[in-house]
């Protein structure tokens, strides 16, 4: 089949700018010429209908994968706390410590310094014994971004475009439920529709019901 | 409620502030985390790329000089990351190939499209799109990236990000049609 919106360069120039227009990151210029020719292209449209199928699916395949694992912030604070500490007393300058301490070693006799490489050795072990026990006392890091399982149940919905405030008001009053994110910039909403006592088929059946009121909503999945 | 904006918890953290570390981290770990594993499509390598992203964010937070968001810094050294952690996989014998098995196991979309639903069916082609596909369709559609920010996470010109980005569109269209749905194009 011939595409006749890649044979005419005007509208394929805008038909690549569809998908940033769905995603609300485009320039007010760019986004008023696609909205005019929105108005009289009915191919223009189709594609933008596609893109944004495309772009609830996308969203949902990636709300899917999940988070790290709690332990990921814990290893990157005990990484960060095994770094160099930034801009610290022995400034590399020339004259700075390290370099007047280098001088100094190097003007010792071999014995000396085997002795005091020894007892610094030891200072270091005694100091990484205290450190590991400060550590050790405090319980590791706290986690304050670990994703606690789910204890609710969402879908993913977005509103159709002449929906009246009163009838989404009475939709969310009719399902119970309550809008926890959004509007992203491309129109979903993620909606809380009960608690982890729902079990999928009843979370696929209320999206079902949702699914269809089409005058209030244009879109319903679950979500996770 | 001040929320402190993420070019500030930066600032902090370039000043050694671990708190705002874990602030910063709390609010991108997941979106890098994915972005990452979309990329890799192994957990463990994931996960070890974002605590590796974040630990590069520590080291080199005084050089964030804001001419791209965070979240575009961020991803970009993720996608970095993932692409070398791919090649070591390659040297390691674990190639591609290895990689291709693996995304084959996802539901095939004609077996999805017996069951009717076309969500379903359209989330198992996307699981199908090349990496150079999926990366753009994920940043434009879940991520919410401008072509400039494509472009610079990406690093390819602006043009070729619509041009990729359409390519990827057309070739998830017709892994559907293969699949029994015909949406009209291409």
């Amino acid at each position: 089949m011939t595409d006749a919106i890649a044979n005419d360069p005007k509208r394929a120039e805008l038909e690549l700018l569809l998908p940033f227009y769905a995603n609300g990151r485009i320039s007010a210029a760019d986004k008023a010429r696609i909205e005019a020719a929105l108005a009289t292209d009915p191919e223009l449209r189709q594609r933008l209908e596609i893109i944004r199928d495309d772009m609830a699916e996308t969203t949902l395949l990636n709300e899917s994968l999940g988070a790290p694992s709690p332990r990921a912030l814990d290893r990157l604070m005990a990484g960060i706390e095994a770094e160099p500490r930034k801009l610290g007393l022995f400034a590399t300058a020339k004259g700075g410590l390290m370099t007047r301490l280098g001088k100094l070693l190097a003007a010792q006799p071999p014995r000396r310094l085997a002795y005091a490489g020894a007892a610094a050795c030891a200072l270091i072990a005694i100091q990484g014994a205290a450190l590991t026990g400060v550590a050790m006392r405090g319980g590791g890091f706290e986690t304050a971004s670990v994703p606690a399982a789910s204890s609710e149940r969402y879908v993913l919905l977005s509103f159709a475009a002449d929906a009246r405030a009163g009838d989404i008001a009475s939709f969310f009053r009719r399902f119970d439920a309550s809008v926890v994110d959004g509007p992203r910039s491309n129109g979903y909403f993620k909606v809380r529709v009960g608690d982890a006592s729902l079990t999928p088929a009843q979370v696929d059946a209320i999206a079902a019901r949702m699914k269809a009121e089409a005058t209030i909503v244009s879109f319903v999945a679950p979500a996770p | 409620m001040h929320t402190e904006s993420d070019d500030e918890l930066v600032k902090r953290i370039a000043g050694g502030e671990r708190l705002a570390m874990k602030v910063l981290f709390s609010r991108h770990q997941t979106r890098v985390y994915r972005f990452a594993l979309r990329l890799l499509r192994d957990e463990t390598m994931a996960e070890d790329v974002t605590g590796d992203v974040f630990m590069d964010l520590w080291r080199q937070a005084s050089r964030f000089e804001g001419r791209a968001s965070v979240t575009t810094w961020l991803l970009t050294i993720a996608r970095n990351k993932s692409y070398s952690a791919l090649r070591k996989r390659r040297d390691a014998g674990l190639d591609d190939d290895y990689a291709e098995s693996i995304e084959d196991e996802a539901d095939d979309p004609e077996v999805v499209l017996q069951k009717q639903d076309k969500g379903l069916a359209i989330r198992a082609c996307l699981a199908k799109l090349s990496r150079e596909h999926a990366e753009v369709i994920d940043l434009v559609y879940y991520h919410e990236s401008s072509v400039e920010e494509v472009a610079r996470i990406v690093g390819i010109p602006e043009n070729t990000v619509k041009t990729r980005l359409f390519h990827a569109r057309k070739n998830l269209g017709e892994l559907l049609k293969t699949a029994g749905i015909d949406r009209g194009w291409p």
